[in-house]
């Protein structure tokens, strides 16, 4: 595929691999976080671990916006969508997370109108195309996510579309990082960072993480070759004692973002003053909701909602496999009662889910291996 | 998404080959086809031609050939190559 193949070159791909057990330090253990759901995907997809050095191990981070969204917030979604008048969308992934009783694709084989949208543009459409109906969009993600709510946001209001409003979940990247980084059961040496969340909001914003946690940074990309490079990168700063955010994805990311994605999203949304993240608990700061200018097409002030804080099950350990504490298969229902079918947890759910890209890509090498 | 996630489907039926547009924090080089100004939209298509209206006010103006990365049906950036 032109554009593409070549950043899947198998042979460079070893070349990448020689350098890296080149840069390393063979009487170290080094342990990199890669933050974004992606990277995670990547690395199982194309076996990239199995190309790292024994003492280079990737933990997988908090990037997964579908993971994080807490059991709670799809109780809330799914109370909306029971409302005779509603239409209620979201993307696919959303509709088999799991809430406290039921998922938003139970709830719509309970009766509900529950519809996969792919973008909120479209969902924005079918408020356009159904004037009687009240149309909610289920909003998640980071900022790689919220310009495009934003936007469709600004749209319903500049064409006054009345029957549209959304149920923000959107999330900002450096409050979960700050909280892993804190964190005392987690020892992490360096960071592969998100590299569309920084298409939006730049490199800049990591900053802290060398000048405040000594950790380098490595904005990266998503092909084989450009995770590969970006760990290379990692151990080279680790070797050379050196500590910055350096920027592998220089193809798509500029150093200070998307500008006017910025200015969107700080028109249409305001900070939440907290929120609560699946495995992270409540983080201040960490989430945007629907400034007052924009309250007519807020869902949250439009309708009840429970707004619970409910407890994951007992038997899911997705909030430990959210922070790098245990590996996908370490957890006690992975690959047993909790599988891409059945998904106990919300890991389980999105392809970029750690367990679920674990559980895709990886078991079968290990179970071999193990064998 | 892409790969089409019919209601059920197991996940790697909606894992395309250069990852989800809009269901998780993965974006898409997409080519412009043809360009609405005045809308701020334009119609472009992915890899394996398949065809979307994306908004394009975050990376406007944009011109048709041009490559841009789309994520949840907006462009975010421009796509260099390999992007």
């Amino acid at each position: 595929m032109r554009f593409v193949d070549e950043f899947r070159d198998p042979a460079l791909g070893k070349v990448l691999a020689g350098e890296i057990l080149g840069a390393v330090d063979p009487d170290r253990h080094h342990k990199l976080m890669e933050v974004c759901g992606g990277h995670t995907h990547s690395i199982y997809r194309y076996g990239i671990d199995d190309l790292l050095p024994d003492n280079v191990e990737l933990v997988h981070g908090p990037g997964c916006p579908v993971c994080v969204i807490p059991l709670g917030r799809v109780d809330d979604g799914i109370a909306i969508a029971r409302r005779e008048e509603v239409i209620f969308t979201c993307f696919g992934d959303m509709m088999r997370v799991p809430g406290s009783e039921r998922s938003l694709l139970e709830a719509k084989a309970a009766g509900a109108d529950v519809r996969m949208v792919y973008s909120p543009l479209d969902a924005l459409r079918l408020a356009k195309a159904n004037p009687d109906r009240q149309v909610v969009f289920f909003a998640i993600g980071f900022e790689t996510t919220a310009p495009s709510t934003a936007l469709t946001i600004m749209r319903a209001k500049a064409e006054g579309i009345a029957n549209f409003s959304c149920l923000c979940n959107h999330v900002t990247i450096v409050p979960p990082l700050r909280a892993l980084l804190d964190s005392p059961d987690l020892r992490l040496d360096g960071f592969i960072g998100p590299g569309h969340v920084a298409t939006v909001v730049g490199a800049r914003p990591f900053e802290f993480i060398p000048a405040d946690h000594g950790r380098p940074v490595v904005i990266s990309g998503f092909e084989p070759l450009d995770v590969l490079q970006s760990v290379l990168m990692v151990l080279r700063q680790l070797r050379e004692g050196r500590c910055e955010v350096e920027n592998q994805y220089t193809r798509v990311v500029p150093y200070d973002g998307n500008r006017r994605a910025l200015e969107v999203m700080s028109q249409v949304f305001e900070l939440r003053p907290h929120f609560e993240w699946r495995g992270l608990g409540f983080i201040s700061q960490s989430a945007l909701r629907l400034a007052d200018a924009y309250a007519d097409f807020d869902a949250e002030r439009r309708y009840e909602v429970p707004g619970m804080s409910v407890a994951d099950p007992k038997a899911c350990q997705c909030g430990e496999v959210l922070k790098g504490v245990i590996k996908p298969w370490e957890c006690k229902v992975f690959g047993t009662a909790c599988t891409p079918e059945h998904p106990i947890g919300t890991c389980m759910v999105s392809p970029e889910g750690a367990c679920a890209a674990y559980y895709n890509y990886g078991r079968f090498a290990r179970e071999k291996a193990v064998a | 998404m892409r790969g089409g996630t019919e209601i059920g489907r197991r996940v790697p039926d909606c894992d395309g080959p250069t990852g989800c547009i809009t269901c998780a924090d993965e974006a898409t080089p997409m080519e412009v086809l043809k360009v609405d100004a005045a809308r701020g939209l334009a119609l472009c298509a992915d890899a394996d031609g398949r065809r979307r209206t994306v908004e394009t006010a975050l990376v406007e103006p944009v011109a048709g050939g041009e490559r841009l990365l789309v994520h949840a049906g907006t462009a975010i950036a421009r796509a260099g190559v390999g992007a």
